[in-house]
C-alpha cells in the first residue's frame, strides 16, 4: 500500500485507491452559490471592554468602602468601651480593726455588675453595702473577742492563777 | 544537493507554509465579513463549503446534504461574531456541521430512513453509493477523514488545515480506515 499517494497524492498511485476516487468522485460538492438574504447581517462583536472597566470600579468601590467602615468601627470601640467600664465607686470604709485583717476579705459586692447602669440606684446600694459591711465586721469583732476569752480561761496559767485566787 | 521544486512543495516546511497562508487569508475574510463584507462571506462559503459536504456527507443522506450546508453557512454568517480566533473558522464550522449532523438524526430519523430508499432505487450511482455506505459503517474517526479524501479530493495537509486536527492524527486516520475499508470492499466485484 501506497501511503504517500493516500497521503497527499504524491508517490506512486495506489489503483485501488485511484478507482475508489474515480467512483465516489461523483458524489463530489457540486458549487452552488450561497443565496444570503439581503436583509441579514453580521451582528457586531460586543465590546465588553466598558463593561469589565464598570464592574471593576464597582467592586473596587465596594471593597473600598468595605475597609472604610471596619476601620472607622475600630476607631470608635475604645470610647463605647469606656461608658460601660465605668469606675466603680469604692465604699469609703474604714476598717474596725486595721492591725487584724481577717484572712477573708469582704466580698465586693458593688463590683460584681459593672454593666448595670446605676445611676439612680448607686447611693441606696452604697448605704447598703457599708451597712452590711459594717454587721459583718461587729460580727468578726464579737467573734474575736469571745474566741480570746475562752483562749484566756482555758489556758494553764490562768488555770494555777484561779485557783490560788480560790485557794 | 539542491531540492527540486516537487521535493520543496512536499515537504513538511512547505505544507506549514501553506497551512499559515491559508489561515492568514481566513483571518483577512473573516474581519472583512465582519465589517460588513458580504462578499468575504462568498469567499469563505467557496474554501469551505467542500469540507462542510464532505463532513455532512458521512453522516446523513445524500439528499439532505445540500440544503443542510446552505442552512450552516447561513448559521454560520449569523454566528460569526461569536468567534474568537479568527484563524479558526475551519475547525469552527467543521464543528457546527457535526453537530447539525447530530441533530438531523435525533429529529428525523423515519424520513432519513424513507430518503435512503429512494435513493437506493437510481442505478446511475449505485456503486458510489455502497461504497459510501460502507465507509458510513466505518468509526467516525475514519469516515470523515476517509470521505474528505476519496469523495471530495483533499489530500491529508489540507484535511489537517481545514478541520484543525493535527496531521499526525489525519494521517493515521487515513492509514486505519483506508485498511478497514479494504477489508469491507474485499468481497465487492470489480475492487
Amino acid at each position: 500500500m501506497n501511503d504517500d499517494y493516500l497521503w497527499d497524492k504524491t508517490g506512486q498511485p495506489d489503483p485501488q485507491i485511484q478507482q475508489l476516487e474515480e467512483i465516489l468522485g461523483t458524489l463530489r460538492y457540486q458549487p452552488k452559490p450561497l443565496a444570503i438574504p439581503d436583509d441579514l447581517r453580521v451582528p457586531q462583536r460586543r465590546n465588553y471592554l466598558p463593561l469589565l472597566a464598570i464592574a471593576a470600579s464597582v467592586l473596587l468601590a465596594i471593597v473600598a468602602g468595605g475597609i472604610w467602615l471596619r476601620g472607622r468601627s475600630r476607631s470608635e470601640a475604645p470610647k463605647i468601651q469606656a461608658k460601660v467600664e465605668s469606675p466603680t465607686p469604692k465604699p469609703d470604709v474604714t476598717p474596725v480593726l486595721p492591725e487584724k485583717k481577717s484572712a477573708v476579705n469582704p466580698p465586693p459586692v458593688v463590683a460584681h455588675n459593672r454593666r448595670r447602669n446605676r445611676s439612680a440606684s448607686s447611693a441606696v446600694e452604697n448605704k447598703e453595702a457599708l451597712m452590711a459591711k459594717e454587721q459583718l465586721m461587729l460580727a468578726l469583732r464579737v467573734t474575736t473577742q469571745k474566741l480570746h476569752l475562752v483562749h484566756t480561761k482555758t489556758s494553764p496559767a490562768n488555770q494555777i492563777k484561779n485557783q490560788h485566787r480560790v485557794g | 544537493m539542491y531540492a527540486t521544486a516537487d521535493m520543496l512543495l512536499t515537504s513538511p516546511q512547505a505544507h506549514a507554509a501553506e497551512q499559515s497562508q491559508e489561515a492568514a487569508i481566513e483571518v483577512v475574510l473573516v474581519r472583512a465579513v465582519l465589517a460588513g463584507d458580504r462578499e468575504g462571506f462568498a469567499r469563505l462559503y467557496d474554501l469551505y463549503a467542500p469540507l462542510v459536504h464532505g463532513i455532512l456527507l458521512a453522516r446523513v443522506p445524500r439528499a439532505e446534504v445540500a440544503d443542510l450546508v446552505q442552512d450552516i453557512f447561513l448559521h454560520a454568517f449569523k454566528k460569526l461574531h461569536t468567534l474568537r480566533d479568527e484563524s479558526a473558522f475551519g475547525p469552527w464550522i467543521a464543528m457546527i456541521a457535526r453537530n447539525r449532523a447530530v441533530d438531523f438524526h435525533r429529529r428525523s430519523k423515519e424520513t432519513v430512513e424513507i430518503n435512503d430508499e429512494i435513493r437506493g432505487s437510481d442505478a446511475h450511482d449505485s456503486k458510489a453509493r455502497e461504497i459510501l455506505e460502507l465507509i458510513r459503517g466505518l468509526p467516525e474517526a475514519y469516515r470523515e477523514t476517509l470521505v474528505l479524501r476519496l469523495v471530495e479530493g483533499m489530500t491529508g495537509p489540507e484535511i489537517a488545515a481545514r478541520t484543525g486536527l493535527t496531521a499526525a492524527s489525519v494521517r493515521v486516520n487515513l492509514h486505519r480506515g483506508m485498511k478497514l475499508l479494504r477489508e469491507q470492499l474485499g468481497s465487492m466485484e470489480g475492487l
